[in-house]
Parts: C-alpha cells; sequence; structure tokens
C-alpha cells in the first residue's frame, strides 16, 4: 500500500505535456510522476574554485518517481544530489521540498530543519559505520535523535531490513557483508527515518552486475510499494530504460535532456546523449 | 668473555631500589600519558581548523616539539625556563612537563591522521540521519579513529616509557638514575645496567605484543571489501609514494 496514495494524480495538463517534454532542458516540471511535485529546484548554481559546476539548473521530481541522473564525470550530477541533500549548498537558487521553499537567497530557509528528516541518502562507498553491527547502524540515529526506545527502534529496524531482504543478518558486523548486502542495509537504514525521497549516488557503480541489479531492484520495490521517490546517478541504462520515470542528463553543469527512458533511449536527438548512451552500452 | 666475574649479589642488593626508581618511571609515564591524551585532543581539532590563526599555531606547537630533541626541551624546561621566568622548577615537574608538551605533539598528530583516515560519506551519512555535530564526533569519527590508531597510539606510549630515562639527566630519581647511582657506588656497570635494561624490557615488551595483537586482529577483522588507508608515512608525508598495507587474503 503506498503511503502516498491519497495524494492527487497529475493534472491533465501535465499529462498533454508529456509528448512535448523531450530533450530540452527542463524548465518546466517532469510530467509522468505519480503525483504531487516533491523537490522542486530554480535556477540552481555552484561553482567549485570558479568552476561553475551547477549552471541555472531547473530540476523537479515527484512524490513516488523514479528519476535516473547519467552523464559524464563532473558534469554536475552528484552536485545536484549534495545539493538536494543538504550537504552542499547552492551558490544561488531556490530548493523546493513538499512546498516548503527550504533554501533560497543563498541561504537555508527554518523550514529545512522541518524537512531534512524526510530526505536520506546513500553513498557509493564507505556506506556503513564498521565499527557497529548491523542493528546499531540502523538504529542509532532514531535512539540518539528522536529518543526511541531500543526495543521500538529494533522493532523498526527488522521491518525496514525485512524490506530490503537483509533481515537475517541484523546482528552480522558490517564488514561481514558483501558489497550489495551493505548496500541494501545503508538503504534499509535510511528508510529508519521514513524519508519521502531517497537520493543514490553511484551507489551500485562499485558492485557487480546481477549485485546491483538486486540493490537497484530493491528501490524499485520501496518506489512501488511505499511511494518513496527516488533520485539515481547510475550508469545502469538497463535499469534506467525500465524502472525509472524520468531520465536527466547532464552536460557541462547543465541539464541537457530531461525526459522519459523511451524517448531517451530510443528518439533522443540530442548528440551528446547520444554519444553517452553508445558509450555505456558498449 | 676478558676475565670478567659476575656478581649477582649486587643486583639482588640494588633490587629494592631500582624498583622504587621504577615506581618513579611509571609515575611520570603515567601522567603524562594521560594528561597528553587529553591535551592532544584540543591541539589535533586546532591543527584542522578552518581559522588560519588556531591552525598556524597548533601546527607551529607540534612542529617546534617533533623537530627539536626531547633533551633539549627537558634541559630547556629545566635551566632555560627559570632563566627567563625566575620560576625554578623542581626536576620531577620539569620531567612531566617536558615530556608532556612533547607527547602531545606527537599523540595530536596521531589523532590528526585518525579523524582524517575516518572516510568523509561515513560522517555525511551521519549528517543525513540527523545526527548532531557532537554525535558524530561521539559515535562516528573517535571510535573509528581510536581503532585506527590504537597501534600508533600504544607505540608512542612504549616510546614515553623508554624515553623517561632522560629525566635522570636532571636528578629525577627514576629507574635508570638508581642505576646510575648504584652502578657508579659499586662499578658493577654491567650487572646493573643489564637489569636495567631487562625491567624496562619486561615492561614494554607486553605492551608490543599486544599493539601487535591488535594491529592483526584489525587486518584479520576488515572483512570483504575493506580498502587498506595510505600508511602513517604516507599521511605524513602527503606525496610520497608509499604501499598500503597488505591485507591477508
Amino acid at each position: 500500500m503506498s503511503r502516498h496514495s491519497t495524494l492527487a494524480p497529475a493534472s491533465s495538463t501535465n499529462l498533454q505535456q508529456k509528448g512535448t517534454q523531450v530533450t530540452t532542458p527542463a524548465p518546466a516540471p517532469a510530467t509522468t510522476g505519480t503525483g504531487q511535485i516533491l523537490v522542486s529546484a530554480r535556477g540552481l548554481q555552484k561553482s567549485f574554485h570558479d568552476r561553475a559546476i551547477l549552471r541555472n539548473v531547473d530540476f523537479d521530481m515527484r512524490i513516488g518517481d523514479i528519476t535516473v541522473i547519467i552523464g559524464k564525470s563532473g558534469s554536475g550530477k552528484s552536485t545536484l544530489l549534495r545539493a538536494l541533500a543538504g550537504l552542499t549548498d547552492p551558490d544561488d537558487g531556490e530548493i523546493t521540498f513538499d512546498g516548503k521553499t527550504v533554501f533560497a537567497d543563498k541561504k537555508r530557509t527554518k523550514d529545512w530543519g522541518t524537512v531534512s528528516s524526510e530526505v536520506g541518502m546513500v553513498f557509493q562507498a564507505y556506506t556503513l559505520w564498521p565499527h557497529m553491527n548491523v542493528l546499531d547502524n540502523m538504529t542509532l540515529a532514531p535512539r540518539k535523535t528522536r529518543g526511541m526506545a531500543a526495543s521500538e527502534a529494533r522493532d523498526r529496524a527488522e521491518a525496514a531490513l525485512d524490506e530490503v531482504g537483509m533481515k537475517h543478518h541484523i546482528l552480522s558486523r558490517s564488514t561481514q557483508l558483501s558489497g550489495g548486502e551493505r548496500q541494501r542495509v545503508a538503504i534499509a537504514r535510511a528508510l529508519m527515518m521514513k524519508p519521502k525521497l531517497i537520493l543514490c549516488d553511484e551507489i551500485t557503480s562499485a558492485l557487480d552486475p546481477p549485485v546491483a541489479a538486486e540493490v537497484l531492484d530493491v528501490l524499485r520495490r520501496l518506489k512501488e510499494e511505499d511511494g518513496i521517490a527516488v533520485a539515481l546517478v547510475t550508469h545502469d541504462m538497463a535499469f534506467a530504460s525500465k524502472a525509472a520515470d524520468r531520465v536527466v542528463f547532464f552536460h557541462n553543469g547543465e541539464i541537457a535532456v530531461n525526459t522519459t527512458p523511451e524517448m531517451a533511449f530510443e528518439n533522443c536527438d540530442n548528440p551528446d546523449l547520444q554519444k553517452f548512451v553508445d558509450a555505456v552500452r558498449f | 668473555m676478558n676475565g670478567y666475574t659476575f656478581d649477582w649479589d649486587v643486583v639482588a642488593r640494588a633490587l629494592p631500589s631500582m624498583i622504587q626508581g621504577l615506581g618513579i618511571t611509571l609515575q611520570i609515564t603515567v601522567i603524562t600519558i594521560v594528561i597528553s591524551m587529553i591535551l592532544a585532543i584540543p591541539v589535533a581539532v586546532g591543527r584542522m581548523s578552518k581559522i588560519e590563526v588556531i591552525r598556524w599555531t597548533a601546527q607551529g606547537y607540534i612542529e617546534i616539539f617533533r623537530c627539536t630533541p626531547l633533551l633539549v626541551q627537558l634541559f630547556w624546561i629545566f635551566y632555560a625556563l627559570p632563566a627567563l621566568t625566575g620560576v625554578t622548577l623542581p626536576g620531577y615537574a620539569s620531567a612531566v612537563i617536558a615530556l608532556t608538551a612533547n607527547l602531545t605533539a606527537f599523540m595530536a598528530e596521531t589523532y590528526r591522521s585518525g579523524f582524517q583516515s575516518v572516510p568523509v560519506e561515513q560522517v555525511e551519512a551521519g549528517r543525513m540521519l540527523q545526527l548532531s555535530r557532537f554525535q558524530q564526533l561521539r559515535y562516528i569519527i573517535v571510535p573509528q579513529a581510536m581503532r585506527q590508531q590504537l597501534p600508533v597510539i600504544l607505540s608512542l606510549n612504549i616510546s614515553l616509557f623508554k624515553d623517561t630515562a632522560l629525566v635522570s639527566t636532571i636528578a629525577v630519581a627514576d629507574l635508570m638514575f638508581i642505576s646510575n647511582t648504584i652502578s657508579a657506588q659499586n662499578y658493577r656497570a654491567l650487572e646493573i645496567f643489564t637489569l636495567a635494561a631487562f625491567i624496562y624490557f619486561a615492561i614494554a615488551f607486553p605492551v608490543s605484543l599486544i599493539t601487535s595483537a591488535i594491529e592483526r586482529r584489525m587486518q584479520n577483522t576488515a572483512g570483504p571489501g575493506f580498502k587498506p588507508g595510505p600508511s602513517l608515512l604516507a599521511r605524513m608525508m602527503p606525496g610520497t609514494k608509499v604501499a598500503a598495507a597488505k591485507v591477508p587474503a
């Protein structure tokens, strides 16, 4: 049962736009989502040492969407995720989360604190704390930040691990797990805070294809069963074509393409995207 | 053996006094280690500060004590500081201050490299889970940094224990001072200093074994996917090509 099943579907106006929004940069909201806009970024800019990483990026995600973000290294994908996660503040622009403006006028607003717990993030590597077992990894934050009782935290940890098929590893040390198992536990750990959005930064890049497929399958189930939105930086085109609602292609700090997987992989007229997809597929 | 005749009776007579000296040695060692391990934390944090004045001050302190001989530091505090301040410190206090200042500098660098060895993603994971800065330090950074640097910390402490012998030069009645005195009185340097060496060894060797065991255990429990970080040498000398530690298959 979707957590967000009561939310209104996309408007007919949006649905009509579906066919037209193909390979243009995305000033308008994404249109294939299953519900209302969850995250909206407008005019995001970020530079490191005078090098522009994000150039006026406009980006939207709907509740329950899986958005796959692709692009070459240094094109701005991870910086966008980090900006949405609050790990990096943009130089300029505006971010709205669940209807609340959380970043504007070059600083965070007071609403940032209230919504930041609704965003989870899973990283490429070093995802679990190696000096703790799986249970402690799962329950540390709820116990320390929300004062949750140990028994309640354990129950919730078991439920979250069950969702990712890792319940039998609850007392394992994180160092005893394989790469794919660690990433699944990391996803479950993010679920402990009941996020509406999970950001995944190349979480499968260090995994073998079958293991990566298992991890990505977990994300697909979270979207389908819990209505959690997922923004995923990946080079797994098979997953992008099967499970993504939107494919966003970054090029030189800008969103060059924001469209559906079908349009991105089969009817795309953007030469940079074609070149990238061909290279990754090869 | 050069016709030398051992006199083990002198060892039996000297032992009680030497054990007393060992007491002073251990006292100075423990006090120095405890104070240094605490003081090194703010120095290490200062060394990583974004505020240049704080960072340079911490780094200046560390470099001064790392790049001058401990004996010079000891003499400076015992002989030179009174000339500067007019305050004469007893030998025991001078010894503790000099050893503490020296060990703190080395310990701070060890802490710093330990803190910096914790992958930033793990700290960011804590941030994403709403842990406060103190909670990130308490539950994520310090446990891993200490675990990572425990062998280095124990090695520093072993070195400090041996370096306490230098305090005999400013008339602190430690094990070395007592040994030297008894040796001079009895002309039995071989027996006395052999016994002194044995006592130092008997204390330091078990700690050294523990250090090695901890290192082995850390490597064996690293688990699949563990990537050994750069060695301490590589971290202390950026740009130096030093092979990472080998991980058992």
